[in-house]
Order: structure tokens, then C-alpha cells, then sequence
């Protein structure tokens, strides 16, 4: 009986076989993999066209503009090295960096800023922030010229305050710089030629996408800040997972199938505070989260009734209640992490029971509903609503919640069909856009909360003076009229929570709450 | 047999259109627009208004129904809103992964129910029943989301045995697809063998009942025979019937499996189309989960025959 006996060719395969899974390793060893995760797929490669936060994310990895966001919010260089502004503040001149190199090879010139400019500008490619340089927008851009190889100039038809920082906007895709191989002879898109430190690799739609280090990065002298200075790949590949289910990507992460994770819920952050193998990152966020107010509602449009919910509240409360001590209480439209967060923001409303009680026998209050819409989408926001109604209930308000899905929501908010709603807010960089987010007339901008034509104009021209000092003046200004008028009560700007493993280094988080994983390695 | 299977498919075409019908209306009826949700609280009203324009969503509503209904006559389901790809072949990519969950953790589930059934009838009333009735009821009543996540955080987290997170197609990689797979499967498995075992238990109890078991006893035919030849049969046509159903309505609610296991399935693109309003992805996977729906139960009605003869098909 041979027949358990291993032939001699058997033997060669075993042989084969055993050197083969020993050099596997070592092969995989070489390699150095970052896995995080998305909470959806992201909707294409284009970057700020077919977009939302996630394609944003992972698309600043692998394009960049002319400038970029720094940590602060303020506006550094990115592409461009140095920049300058006519007397009349109508035209930008760009030097460009030596040297920089797309994903195909090529150097960047001034002629390839004009070509990327000119396609953003082209409505056929549907830019987000085309409408930005249009006639109702900032400002409308009359010329892109190249002055020499690395030389560009951009005239516009009125001085801006938010030029650069348009350009810098995420949501714009930052404006990026590519290489014209990244659209066909049709003009059609076929993948992004940008250069950033990482390169697209494979994208398998519901499942992954695999950006790939990019070699011949040359990368900023600066440490890293925000979307600019020096963006170094520390990992061969980074792989977005998607998995949309939170205690999935949990679970992924303490198995050690994912490396870091964002956007965690806020009860997973006191279960993984204990956990030895994982370290946390929480910073401060620019979102806003609150309550706004329709003040054409018949009841609402009485500032009293408004003032006496404001007043109802326990502001510091319900932070500590819904986002477990990690995040602060702020009434301003200003986040808390701007530059322009100052002395002025921090007064709000203190909760005065009396004072609301008496406010709303003033205004006639009997206890009629006021109902107030919000989503289980972001938990914080159906929390804080539940606790807004509590608190009001104590001084005799009845609020009824109605809860939508994110969708049926946002068609409400848009229409300016509700009396009142639990609302979060994506983050705005400057502070202008802050304000401007919430104000408007809402004759032509029903979604828009505060109409005030007074504040409007000192809106208007927040955003046409450069002078920080001047600015900051018309900020706390609006925000002591926004005080008074109650258009809406902000509570807070949340936190940006991430999860990493401990072999994963070099992580920080921003203001932005966007992941950036160059300077980030795998140990 | 081939006049009743073409009067059977011509049937199917009413059905189908009213599907097609409720469906449009259904979708259009849900408040919330695609664009906004592709723009968000950032939307500037012109450019929202271009996009509607590009998308089509400008027309009126029947004019949209209209074309979309000229559009599927030809097998085209349309475009998707959210990535502007062609709907047909999104889907089929994704019904793969669903497929195969489905189909197998159906079959597992009733091979097992039926036999956990006859052997739960036979021993009527024991504590063996009672054990299998038990078993079953609970796992009727334990939310899949929740089996999921427990058997996750087990074999995952705790054992290491099986991956978490990720899939892989069986086309690249047979090992590691079945490992990915494993999981899902067992629950749905799980969460089927209750409504099956009490279906299979119940007919195996009238079939026991039956004369001829009587005397297939009284003759002297073994106990395992008797069981084996003449109650298991039995009692898998009327189990047999409900496997349609249950794979119906397993294609449409195995959005919760593949959101917890994450698989690129059809349940998910479904889920996820309808948070994102994209009303032809939408369309598309309801439509086509009716039209597997009745395939799957003409399937059963055909195959009837086999298991039940006294049932002719004509």
C-alpha cells in the first residue's frame, strides 16, 4: 500500500507550493496598507462635479489647487507658490511651483492651470462653484491669462474676500489643477491626472477604492497643515472600504480588518476610550448644529415666543447630554474653531426660566403645538431635538417632533415649509459663508432662515473687504443682531471623532473633519 | 404543459405593468428631490434648477412615466441619477452577490427544516418536539440584523475565524469568497429554518395521519422507511410551495444582511438608492425584484408536479 505515499511529483508541488506561501509574506510585507473606511461609495472621480463629503475626502488626496485651506482656516499656498493682488483687488497673479509633476509624468505649467480653469468654468462640466463665478455669485471671473511658464493671472469683475478661499473649498474640489489626459478627445472624464502625493488606483463600486502613492510627488518645504504643506505618502496604498454600517466598521477596526475609521458615533467613543489596541482622535468640528425657526409662521414670527424657547434652554446641558462632554455649547453662527471666534460669540443665551415664562404671557402664548421636524440620520440632531422639547415643556411650550428621513427634510428646509426643525449644517470655511448660509430674503431664498435686510448688508460687505480687523468688527455685530432676532438657536459645532489602531502614526485631525492620510504610516 | 406555461407568462405581463405602475407612483410620491440630496444644505437654486433640467425631472410627472415605460419596452431601465450609470448592469452586478446568499441559505434552510419538521412530527409531543418547536420559534423571532451582528462580533471579532470586513467574488477567489459568505448565509439560514421546520412540522403530522402510513406500518415497513418514502415527500410539497415565497421575500429584504455583512448586494443599492432619491436605481431594483418574484413562483408552480403528482399541470 503506497498510495499515502506523495509521489515525486507531489512532492516538487508540495515543495513549490510551501516556497510560494513563504514568499507571499514577504511579498505582502512590502507593501505598506493603510485601510479605513467610507460610510457610502463615493459618486465619481470628478472631482467637485458628481460629488458630496466623501468624494471630496478621498479626491484631496489625489488633486490639489492653486491654494488650500491650512489648519487655522486660513488660506495658504498650494500649487501656486506666491501669489499677488492688483490695487484694484481685481486680479490675482499666480507664480506656480517648479518642478510639480501629474500622476502621467508631466511637469505642470501655467498652461495647465488655464486648460483646468477654463473646463471648471465650462458649464458643460456642471463645477459646483461655477455659479460662484457668475453674476449672482462672488464674483464673476473675466479673463485667465498666462503671463509665462509658471505665471497665471485672473482678472475679475469686482473685488472679493472669498476668491481664494472659493477656490480652496473642498466642496470645489478644491479647484484642482489636472492634467488634460484625465478627459478624453471628447471631453469626456476619464480619470483624474492630478497631482497629489496619491494616485487612483482601482475603484470597485459598493466595495472599495484604492489609491495607489505617487512616486514622483514633489511635495511643499511647510509641515503638514490642512489641505497644504507637506503632503507625504508614508503608505504604498490606501484602501476606502465601504461599509456603511457603523458597528460593522467597529467591529472591522478591533478585528484589525480596517486601520482607522472616521465619523464614529459619539456612545462608541466611551466603548473604545478602554480598549488598549486602539487610540482616539476627537477635535473640534466646523458643522452647526441647531433649531431653526420659520419667523413667517403665523405663531413663530413673534420674536418672544422664539426668545422664550432660546431662554428655555440649557445649552451647556444638553451638549454634555448628547455629545458626552466632547464637544462645547456655542450660540454663534461663527464656529467656535475660526479665526474669528472671539470675545463677542461667546455671549449667548443663558437659560432664564422666569424671563421665558414671562415673554410668552407677554406674546399671548396658550400652549398651541409647535412642531419642530428632525432625522435619526445624525443622532445628535434627533437627540438634541428630543432634549429641546423637554427643556421647553418645562416653561409650558408644547413642541410635537416630526421625524423624515434626511431626503424629506432637506425638501422642507429648501421650501421653508416647517414651523420649526432640528437642522445640521455641512461646514463653511470663512465666516462670511457662515452668516450667508443663514441669511437671506426668503422671498427668493425660501430656505434661508434670517431676513434681515440691515444684516444682509453688512453681509455684503464682509465679503467685499479684506481688512481682518474690519471684518471681525461686522461679525460681532451680526452676531448681536443675530442674538436679538433669534432666527434660529445654534447649539454647537460637534467634534470630528476618528479611531485608529495603534500601529497607525502621524494621524491628526482638523477642523474640517476631511481624513488626510499622507504623513500617516502603518507600523 | 407548454399552453400552461405560455398562458402562465402572458399573465405575468399585467402583473408586471401594474408592478411598473404602483412602483413610478410609489417613488415619485416619497417627498425629497435627487438634487437636493446631491447638492445639500450648499444648493444654489440655478444651478439645482440646471440639474433637474439635465436629469429630466423638470417634465411633469406622467411625461416622465411615459418615457421611462418607452424606455424599459426596449430593456433600458434608465440611467442612474447619483453615478450616471446604466441601471441593467448595475443591478445584475449586484444581484450576483444577493443570488447567491439567497439561494443557498434557502436550500440549507430547507433541507434541514424538513427533516427537523418530519422527525418533530414523529416524535409528536416528546421533548425532542418541544426542543425543535422551541428552537424554531426562537429563531423565527430573533431580528436578523441583530443574529448578524451577535454571530459578527463571535466568529469576527472574538474567535478570529472568519473576516469582517470585505467581500470577494467568487470569480477571483473561491476560499475567500466562502469565507466572506459563511456569515450572512448562516443567519439567513438561521432566520428561515423557523417559518420552514413549523410549515414542514405541520404537513408531517397530517401526512402521519394518513391511512396509508397505517399501513405501510401495519405491513411491517420500517420505521426509517416509512418516514423516508412516504412522509418526507409529503411533507416537502407544501414546504416546497413556501420556499417561493420565502425567496421573494428574501431578495427584498436582504438589504439588512448586506448592510451588516457589507455586501455590494441588491438590497443595499436598493436601500441606498432610496436615501439618495435616485428614482430609476430605485425603479429598476423593485421592478426587477417583481419580475424574479414571479419567475421564481412560476418556477415552483411548474416543479409542483414532481414532488405531488397528483397535482398535473395542464
Amino acid at each position: 500500500m503506497n498510495l499515502c505515499r506523495p509521489s515525486r511529483a507531489m512532492m516538487v508541488g508540495l515543495v513549490a507550493l510551501a516556497a510560494m506561501g513563504a514568499a507571499a509574506p514577504s511579498r505582502a510585507g512590502a507593501e505598506t496598507l493603510l485601510r479605513t473606511r467610507l460610510n457610502a461609495d463615493i459618486r465619481s472621480t470628478d472631482p467637485g462635479t458628481n460629488r458630496d463629503a466623501n468624494t471630496d475626502g478621498v479626491m484631496a488626496h489625489v488633486v490639489e489647487g492653486l491654494v488650500a485651506f491650512r489648519d487655522d482656516t486660513s488660506i495658504g499656498p498650494m500649487l501656486a507658490d506666491s501669489w499677488t493682488t492688483s490695487n484694484d483687488g481685481r486680479t490675482y497673479t499666480f507664480h506656480l511651483r517648479q518642478g510639480v509633476k501629474f500622476h502621467n509624468g508631466a511637469t505642470m505649467t501655467a498652461a495647465d492651470v488655464v486648460w483646468s480653469l477654463k473646463r471648471w468654468l465650462d458649464p458643460a462640466t456642471q463645477w459646483r462653484c461655477l455659479s460662484e463665478f457668475s453674476a449672482t455669485g462672488i464674483a464673476r471671473i473675466e479673463a485667465i491669462e498666462t503671463l509665462d511658464t509658471q505665471t497665471v493671472a485672473i482678472t475679475l469683475d469686482r473685488p472679493t474676500a472669498l476668491f481664494l478661499s472659493t477656490l480652496a473649498r473642498p466642496d470645489c474640489g478644491q479647484t484642482a489643477i489636472i492634467h488634460r489626459d484625465s478627459v478624453g478627445a471628447d471631453g469626456k472624464w476619464i480619470a483624474p491626472v492630478g497631482t497629489g502625493p496619491f494616485k487612483l488606483g482601482e475603484w470597485k463600486r459598493g466595495q472599495y477604492v484604492d489609491l495607489l502613492r505617487f512616486d514622483g510627488y514633489a511635495a511643499r518645504s511647510e509641515p503638514r497643515t490642512g489641505y497644504t504643506g507637506a503632503k507625504i505618502a508614508q503608505v504604498d496604498r490606501i484602501r476606502f472600504n465601504v461599509v456603511p454600517d457603523g458597528s460593522a466598521a467597529k467591529a472591522g477596526l478591533l478585528s484589525g480588518s480596517l486601520d482607522a475609521i472616521g465619523n464614529l458615533a459619539i456612545p462608541d467613543v466611551e466603548d473604545l476610550k478602554g480598549r488598549p489596541d486602539v487610540q482616539l482622535s476627537i477635535t473640534p468640528a466646523l458643522g452647526l448644529t441647531g433649531v431653526l425657526f420659520q419667523t413667517r409662521d403665523p405663531l413663530l414670527k413673534d420674536v418672544r415666543i422664539r426668545r422664550a424657547i432660546a431662554l428655555s434652554l440649557d445649552t451647556p446641558q444638553i451638549i454634555e447630554a448628547v455629545m458626552e462632554g466632547i464637544a462645547r455649547a456655542n450660540n454663534s453662527a461663527l464656529p467656535i474653531g475660526s479665526p474669528f471666534y472671539g470675545e463677542v460669540e461667546t455671549h449667548g443665551y443663558t437659560q432664564d426660566i422666569a424671563e421665558a415664562k414671562k415673554l410668552l404671557a407677554q406674546a399671548g402664548y396658550r400652549g398651541q403645538p409647535i412642531k419642530m421636524i428632525a432625522n435619526k440620520r445624525y443622532s445628535y440632531v434627533f437627540d438634541s431635538a428630543v432634549l429641546v422639547q423637554a427643556m421647553a415643556q418645562a416653561v409650558g411650550i408644547n413642541i410635537e417632533i416630526e421625524v423624515l428621513d434626511w431626503a424629506a427634510q432637506l425638501d422642507r428646509y429648501n421650501r421653508g415649509d416647517y414651523q420649526s426643525m432640528a437642522f445640521v449644517y455641512s461646514p463653511r470655511l470663512d465666516p462670511s459663508l457662515s452668516f450667508e448660509m443663514l441669511m437671506g430674503p426668503k422671498a427668493t431664498q425660501p430656505r434661508k432662515v434670517w431676513d434681515n435686510p440691515e444684516a444682509q448688508r453688512m453681509l455684503q460687505e464682509s465679503m467685499m473687504i479684506d481688512d481682518k480687523a474690519k471684518r471681525q468688527l461686522l461679525f460681532d455685530e451680526l452676531h448681536r443682531r443675530f442674538i436679538d432676532d433669534v432666527p434660529m438657536i445654534v447649539l454647537f459645532n460637534g467634534a470630528e471623532i476618528a479611531a485608529l489602531r495603534n500601529n497607525v502614526k502621524g494621524f491628526s485631525g482638523w477642523l474640517f473633519g476631511q481624513p488626510r492620510f499622507w504623513g500617516v504610516s502603518v507600523q | 404543459m407548454l399552453g400552461y406555461l405560455a398562458r402562465r407568462l402572458a399573465m405575468t405581463i399585467p402583473t408586471l405593468l401594474l408592478v411598473a405602475v404602483a412602483v413610478f407612483t410609489l417613488v415619485r410620491l416619497i417627498p425629497g428631490d435627487p438634487v437636493q440630496v446631491m447638492l445639500g444644505d450648499n444648493a444654489d437654486p440655478a444651478q439645482a434648477a440646471q440639474l433637474r433640467t439635465q436629469l429630466g425631472l423638470d417634465q411633469p410627472v406622467p411625461l416622465q412615466f411615459l418615457y421611462w415605460l418607452g424606455k424599459l419596452a426596449t430593456g433600458d431601465l434608465g440611467h442612474s441619477i447619483t453615478n450616471n450609470l446604466p441601471v441593467l448592469p448595475l443591478i445584475l452586478e449586484r444581484f450576483q452577490v444577493s443570488a447567491v446568499i439567497v439561494l443557498v441559505a434557502v436550500g440549507l434552510a430547507a433541507c434541514i427544516a424538513v427533516v427537523a419538521g418530519v422527525i418533530a412530527a414523529w416524535k409528536q409531543n416528546s421533548a425532542l418536539d418541544l426542543a425543535i418547536v422551541g428552537g424554531a420559534t426562537l429563531l423565527l423571532s430573533i431580528p436578523s440584523f441583530w443574529l448578524g451582528l451577535l454571530l459578527l462580533l463571535l466568529f469576527g471579532l472574538k474567535l478570529k475565524w472568519l473576516p469582517v470586513i470585505g467581500y470577494v467574488p467568487f470569480s477571483e477567489n473561491v476560499w475567500q469568497a466562502t469565507m466572506f459568505m459563511v456569515l450572512p448565509i448562516v443567519t439567513l439560514t438561521a432566520v428561515e429554518i423557523g417559518v420552514l421546520t413549523r410549515m414542514a412540522r405541520a404537513a408531517s403530522i397530517e401526512v402521519l395521519r394518513l391511512e396509508y402510513v397505517t399501513h405501510a406500518r401495519a405491513k411491517g415497513v420500517p420505521e426509517w422507511l416509512v418516514l423516508g418514502r412516504h412522509v418526507l415527500p409529503n411533507a416537502f410539497a407544501p414546504t416546497w410551495t413556501l420556499i417561493g415565497l420565502v425567496l421573494g421575500h428574501l431578495l427584498g429584504g436582504i438589504a439588512v444582511i448586506e448592510t451588516v455583512f457589507t455586501l455590494p448586494g441588491l438590497g443595499r443599492l436598493l436601500v441606498d438608492s432610496i436615501f439618495a432619491r435616485d428614482y430609476p436605481v430605485v425603479q429598476g431594483c423593485l421592478l426587477f425584484t417583481a419580475v424574479i418574484y414571479v419567475v421564481v413562483n412560476l418556477i415552483v408552480d411548474l416543479c409542483y408536479p414532481l414532488f405531488d403528482p397528483r397535482v398535473a399541470v395542464a
